[in-house]
């Protein structure tokens, strides 16, 4: 311990000698880790799995059933009501949950002003399915319509200032509703059960309306939907279960191959059903998505930042490439001190060591200066894109990778100069 | 105690070898005290630093202590310079943000020894070079014989056997030359072996024995043979 100290001691008078030189060597640095930093944070949040023991066991089945030809057609991302009432008559999957998303106002009392809300419309087996922790309450007995809802935890805060809120009754559009349970704070990231069209990267619902109801009070779906007859997507609650409107996302969940299997055959025996009665006439286009493909399979990875990643990369190379330079002056400068430290009997794997902890104490310092242009590099980018502000936290994991990402460049940025130092002449220096 | 015996070391470039020593044989017995002189150029410092491992030699041998240094590693040679031999050099090569007892704690660090005997090793040196009331100044507050003084201290505290001083009072005035060389003398008698490159002939006579180099070529009365001891 006494010799750590020691060898600190000499780094640190190393940098007092020449303070500029490595001040500018951890700016550098600093520079193209920060911006690097605030990069990989928004990737890694965009490329993790939300759900890593369901993410292979969630489906997203798609199916093109259409009363005219199309050949090549890609199946929509969206069902309708009949389409869903088919598919969610099998019993293989474990789970299955049809949803959709609507916007509404809610308030306590009709003197209050209303809020505008998110609402997710869906079913029971949706809390299980996406581990959605309850926090009050529980969710709905069945999947029949009823005039009750869930809240998020924020939700609840804002216009209870409170969280437990079970049995107390709000205005959604003014209709009364009955609080029957409470999420706690809950936010997947990516939201993959809302992936197509770049969802994936908006907040969580602020309450949860069964599906049933969400038809019968003609909440319309806010995202893309799609119909092909005279039905009218206004017309929910008439028309809604029996016309061809598109605009339900569905999900089971199949725990095994087997089931994954068996699965797919059904889906195709229902296409086979349809055309043989005649209401499908094109090939069969049926689509399984695991959920930890969605995002690629709809094509929403995020463009810019994968260009983003690439430029930020390259900044960071030409950063230890200009930083390895100024550290090999800063160390030739110092050479003399080495040959000196070899000639008085210190081996190389001794002034290695001394190597090492200057490469630590600058790894320090670069940390530092990286994690504050960091910050303010993912704010500025929030500021830009407010759309991935979700995604701009950092966690345990995130910040052990990134220190570990220093401690490498910092070695990067000192091993050859350390070893030209270290290998120098050392008669000619000390002759000098 | 230092056996040289037909050490050559040629300095090559892309164009010209340049001999810088020819066929040197050379025996330095246990507590001598000798001068190496020679005009510049002549190859005295290079033969200095071969014996100080600094350096490399082409052809021969070099036994210390009746080991010979040739194949060594890395690591041998720098534990051999650390516990058996001490550097004087002229430009004193203190570093100068470091106090006069760091300086001379600086060889010690690499033998691991503890604190408590660092210590004590280095102020018994301080004493010895009469510096010990100055021992947390930096080298730029002393004086150039103060600061070869300390060089001195750094270079006896590790108690070497052997002690290589490369023009020790090249940059100082005679004054301070004198006391310097009283110090060597001091320290000699005191069982330590001494090998000094000078220019100066006053100091070279002080030295027990005088060694000339001239074109990479020993001059010397006491010239060790290698045939004739074989024979012995």
């Amino acid at each position: 311990m006494e010799q750590l100290f020691y060898y600190l001691k000499v780094s640190w008078f190393s940098v007092k000698r020449a303070p500029l030189p490595y001040m500018l060597t951890v700016l550098i640095l600093s520079l193209g880790l920060g911006v690097f930093f605030s990069n990989a944070t928004f990737y890694y949040r965009m490329n993790s799995d939300p759900l890593p023991d369901k993410s292979d066991k969630l489906f997203f089945p798609m199916m093109m059933l259409v009363p005219y030809q199309c050949s090549d057609c890609k199946p929509p991302s969206v069902l309708s009501y009949s389409n869903v009432a088919k598919l969610a008559a099998s019993d293989i999957p474990s789970a299955k949950a049809a949803m959709y998303s609507a916007d509404g106002y809610l308030r306590q009392h009709a003197t209050q002003p209303p809020t505008p809300v998110n609402i997710r419309i869906t079913q029971r087996d949706f809390f299980t399915m996406f581990d959605v922790p309850l926090l009050h309450g529980s969710v709905w007995a069945d999947d029949q319509a009823r005039d009750e809802l869930l809240l998020s935890k924020a939700s609840a805060e804002k216009i209870f200032g409170r969280s437990d809120v079970t049995g107390q009754q709000l205005l959604l559009d003014d209709r009364l509703f009955t609080v029957i349970g409470v999420l706690d704070e809950w936010q997947m990231l990516p939201k993959l059960y809302d992936a197509f069209g770049r969802n994936y990267l908006n907040a969580a619902e602020d309450i949860y309306l069964p599906l049933e109801s969400g038809y019968d009070y003609n909440y319309l779906s806010n995202r893309n939907s799609s119909t092909f007859d005279d039905a009218d997507y206004r017309k929910l609650a008439t028309d809604g279960r029996t016309k061809a409107i598109h605009q339900l996302q569905y999900w089971v969940q199949l725990d095994t191959p087997a089931q994954q299997q068996a699965y797919r055959q059904f889906m195709a025996n229902l296409v086979a059903d349809e055309k043989a009665a005649g209401r499908h006439p094109s090939a069969e286009a049926n689509q399984l998505v695991m959920m930890r493909d969605i995002i690629r399979y709809f094509g929403g990875e995020s463009g810019d930042i994968k260009a983003f990643a690439i430029v930020t990369l390259l900044f960071l190379l030409v950063c230890i490439f200009n930083a390895s330079h100024l550290s090999l002056n800063r160390y030739l400068s110092n050479q003399y001190e080495f040959s000196l430290r070899r000639a008085l009997g210190a081996k190389r794997s001794q002034l290695q060591l001394q190597l090492l902890v200057d490469m630590s104490m600058m790894s320090a310092f670069t940390l530092g200066g990286a994690a504050v242009i960091a910050y303010g590099s993912i704010n500025l980018m929030n500021y830009l894109w407010p759309s991935n502000r979700l995604f701009a936290s950092w966690d345990l994991q995130l910040m052990l990778v990134l220190a570990a990402l220093t401690l490498i460049c910092s070695y990067l940025v000192t091993l050859y100069p350390s070893l030209r130092a270290s290998f120098g002449s050392l008669n000619k220096q000390l002759k000098e | 105690m230092i056996t040289l015996t037909n050490l050559s070391k040629i300095f090559r470039t892309e164009l010209i070898e340049t001999h810088a020593l020819r066929d040197i044989n050379l025996q330095v017995n246990e507590g001598e005290f000798a001068a190496l002189t020679g005009p510049s150029g002549s190859g005295k410092s290079t033969l200095l630093n071969i014996l100080g491992t600094l350096e490399n030699f082409d052809a021969g041998d070099y036994l210390l202590d009746g080991i010979s240094v040739k194949g060594l590693s890395d690591a041998a040679l720098s534990k051999l310079r650390n516990e058996k031999i001490g550097f004087i050099f002229q430009s004193f090569n203190l570093i100068k943000d470091f106090s006069i007892y760091d300086n001379i704690e600086l060889p010690l660090r690499y033998r691991g020894l503890k604190a408590s005997e660092r210590k004590q090793r280095i102020e018994h040196a301080l004493e010895l070079v009469g510096l010990h009331a100055r021992r947390d100044y930096l080298p730029g507050q002393l004086s150039g014989g103060q600061q070869q003084r300390v060089a001195i201290a750094r270079a006896i505290a590790g108690q070497p056997r052997i002690l290589l001083a490369d023009e020790p009072t090249g940059n100082l005035d005679s004054l301070m030359a004198r006391q310097v060389m009283e110090l060597l003398e001091q320290i000699n008698q005191q069982g330590c072996t001494i090998l000094m490159v000078t220019h100066d002939p006053d100091q070279a006579r002080r030295a027990g024995r005088h060694i000339q180099i001239i074109d990479g070529q020993l001059h010397d009365s006491t010239l060790y043979d290698p045939l004739t001891r074989q024979t012995a």
